[in-house]
């Protein structure tokens, strides 16, 4: 867990991470906030918070009773959504540092192409 | 949300020495609290008054909106461990583990053999000859299993090794989920427990001086640091914490940066890095000493 | 309320060892000592010099532990004991009753005891030795009831005069004591010299004699109900040492 951020969001943004990489499968039930709360050693409300951000969202459902389920199309959301901040947190940073740097935009898209071949 | 204590303007003075000073916050029903500050804060002094065992000075104290001080109602529904706690001489871990029911109406039976067994606590010894840390087992033991509604941890845990600190985090987290109580333990391994917390609350020469959600204090200040002019104009005006300065460099604790503040100190070559609970205890507590040294 | 107060009674009868073990161990012991001494005593002498020898051994301080045991019982029960239940979220009222119950049950019970033992003493003539614990001459040698008085009732003292003073410690500490100690000190002194310049040392010696161990008793229980109520407004806002 990082010191900087609210554990709240990263215990959402953990449960979004395993719905994109398919740890976590549409209309599958995720662990319990106590699961989580165990798991992470977190205080269980914050933990809850964590997963009532994703419940807000749309990203999970709960079903009364049973517990909290993925939503169907979550994931394609939530890659979408993923994408569109990919340019501002990953893309745009790398431009400018190469920049700062000297590095051509030509040299940065065959270091691009090298790395991904890789 | 109900509030399960209330405290309005609490004073608490030992002949001249104000150890709690005007003191007012709330505790919601079903959380786990931090009470944090240094050695002296009035941390035990104030767990002492909200039990009852203290008596204040002035202000006005409810616990389950009712007044503690020898209130059978109220304290039934408490639990106090303290690191300090005298036990009855020639006491074994026994006697206590077959008293403290009789007050507990909610106990736990099996988890309290469960938490004996968890920290290998001889309970045929007799507790004059248990170490340091097994007497603070047998403290945590009985917090745990009391199941009580309100329950106090005042430094339980002095001379309990790593493993056994573990496992009272653990048990604490799993026993607490499963029946939500409110829960207020005072220590100064912050950084060890600040996951566990659900809100914290700092005091320092009996006042407060942090009253606030845990999640919302992550990330809530920043350290800033780099040369000393930089450090100094891109401080000023901003809501410094706590300084230091060695040789031409300087460091400040800031809270409340925004995603443009961090981005004009990078732009003037300064370095950002996280302040965990622990820090910004330490950041808001060492002020007024600092300040001390500064003038001096 | 009741269970409220029950459970501090339990309380102090949690330890067995403390409020049973010990004492009735080291009672034994005395009284094994004892018989010896009376065993030496009874083959050495013969007649009249038996006679005087029983007679000496009226005047036993044996059976005095059990008495001096319980205030230190007492002590304890403040001290610790308190401090403790109030960890455990008793209130100091509820503390105060239940160890009250606790001494008067336990001083019922030890008083009993000694009572039982005290006729077994007389009609085994002394254990068959002629020796005096629980029949020493301080003691009543009346009926089943004046000895139980007698016993029971020295031990409330000494449970009370324990916890008053237990109690000015817990709430005012070693300065409490202090002035308690000097403020009985110059009471103490002051009857002696009211005594003496009303020179009526004889008269007092004379109204102990006819009091007898009741009278005595009954005064000493005067002072424990004194004690008693004194130190349930002294606890009643005291608070818990730190250890």
């Amino acid at each position: 867990m990082d010191e900087d951020r609210p554990l709240f969001a990263q215990i959402a943004e953990q449960i979004e991470n395993d719905i994109i990489d398919g740890t976590l499968a549409e209309d599958s039930q995720v662990p319990s906030t106590n699961e989580f709360a165990a798991f992470h050693r977190i205080n269980p409300a914050t933990a809850a918070k964590g997963v009532n951000v994703l419940v807000d969202d749309g990203v999970l459902y709960k079903r009364r009773g049973i517990g909290m389920f993925v939503s169907p199309g979550a994931r394609a959301t939530l890659v979408a959504r993923r994408r569109e901040r990919f340019e501002n947190e990953y893309l745009k940073p790398i431009i400018a540092e190469a920049a700062k740097l000297g590095i051509s935009r030509s040299e940065l898209s065959t270091m691009i192409e090298t790395e991904t071949a890789q | 949300m109900t509030a399960v204590i209330e405290v309005e303007h609490l004073t608490k003075r030992f002949g001249r020495f104000t150890a709690i000073d005007d003191l007012s916050f709330s505790v919601q029903e079903h959380g786990i609290y931090g009470l944090l500050g240094r050695n002296g804060a009035g941390k035990t002094t104030l767990m002492q008054l909200l039990t009852g065992q203290q008596f204040a000075t002035s202000g006005d104290i409810r616990l389950f909106g009712e007044r503690p001080v020898e209130n059978s109602s109220v304290l039934d529904r408490v639990c106090s461990i303290k690191e300090s706690q005298r036990y009855p001489d020639e006491y074994q871990a026994h006697h206590v583990l077959t008293s403290a029911p009789w007050f507990f109406p909610r106990w736990d039976a099996a988890l309290a053999g469960q938490l004996v067994a968890d920290f290998r606590l001889p309970v045929k010894r007799r507790i004059k000859k248990l170490s340091r840390g097994q007497v603070s087992a047998l403290g945590v033991i009985v917090g745990l299993a009391s199941r009580a509604p309100l329950t106090f941890f005042d430094e339980p845990y002095l001379g309990l090794d790593a493993v056994a600190r573990q496992i009272f985090y653990d048990r604490l987290l799993a026993d607490y989920a499963e029946h939500p109580r409110t829960v207020l333990l005072s220590t100064h391994l912050i950084d060890e427990v600040s996951n566990l917390l659900e809100h914290v609350i700092v005091i320092d020469d009996g006042k407060i001086v942090i009253d606030a959600e845990a999640d919302a204090l992550r990330g809530s200040a920043t350290t800033v640091s780099g040369r000393t002019a930089a450090v100094e104009s891109f401080s000023a005006g901003r809501n410094v914490l706590h300084s230091e300065n060695v040789g031409g460099l300087s460091s400040a604790v800031i809270s409340g940066l925004g995603p443009d503040d961090r981005a004009t100190a990078i732009g003037e070559g300064l370095d950002l890095s996280p302040v965990s609970l622990q820090q910004l205890v330490v950041a808001t507590t060492t002020s007024r000493a600092t300040e001390w040294k500064e003038s001096a | 309320m009741t269970t409220h107060v029950w459970r501090i009674v339990k309380l102090h009868f949690v330890n067995k060892w403390t409020v049973l073990g010990i004492p009735w161990l080291v009672m034994t012991f005395i009284f094994l000592v004892n018989l010896t001494i009376w065993g030496v005593i009874y083959a050495t002498t013969t007649g009249q010099s038996r006679t005087d020898a029983e007679q000496g051994l009226g005047y036993t301080g044996a059976s005095f532990y059990i008495f001096v045991y319980m205030l230190i019982v007492a002590l304890q029960a403040i001290n610790n004991t308190f401090p403790y239940a109030l960890g455990l979220g008793v209130t100091r009222r509820e503390f105060s009753f239940g160890t009250g119950i606790a001494f008067a049950l336990l001083a019922v019970g030890y008083g009993a005891a000694l009572t039982i033992l005290s006729f077994i003493e007389q009609w085994t003539n002394g254990w068959g030795l002629g020796g005096h614990m629980f029949t020493a001459i301080y003691f009543s040698d009346g009926p089943w009831y004046a000895r139980l008085f007698v016993f029971a009732g020295a031990m409330l003292f000494f449970f009370f005069i324990g916890s008053v003073a237990a109690s000015v410690y817990v709430r005012w500490r070693s300065n409490g004591l202090l002035v308690l100690g000097a403020t009985i000190a110059v009471i103490a002194l002051g009857l002696v010299v009211l005594a003496t310049l009303t020179s009526s040392w004889a008269a007092i010696g004379r109204s102990f004699l006819a009091a007898g161990s009741i009278g005595i008793v009954g005064w000493m229980l005067v002072a424990a109900v004194i004690a008693a109520i004194a130190g349930y407004f002294v606890l009643e806002r005291a608070t818990p040492r730190n250890a």
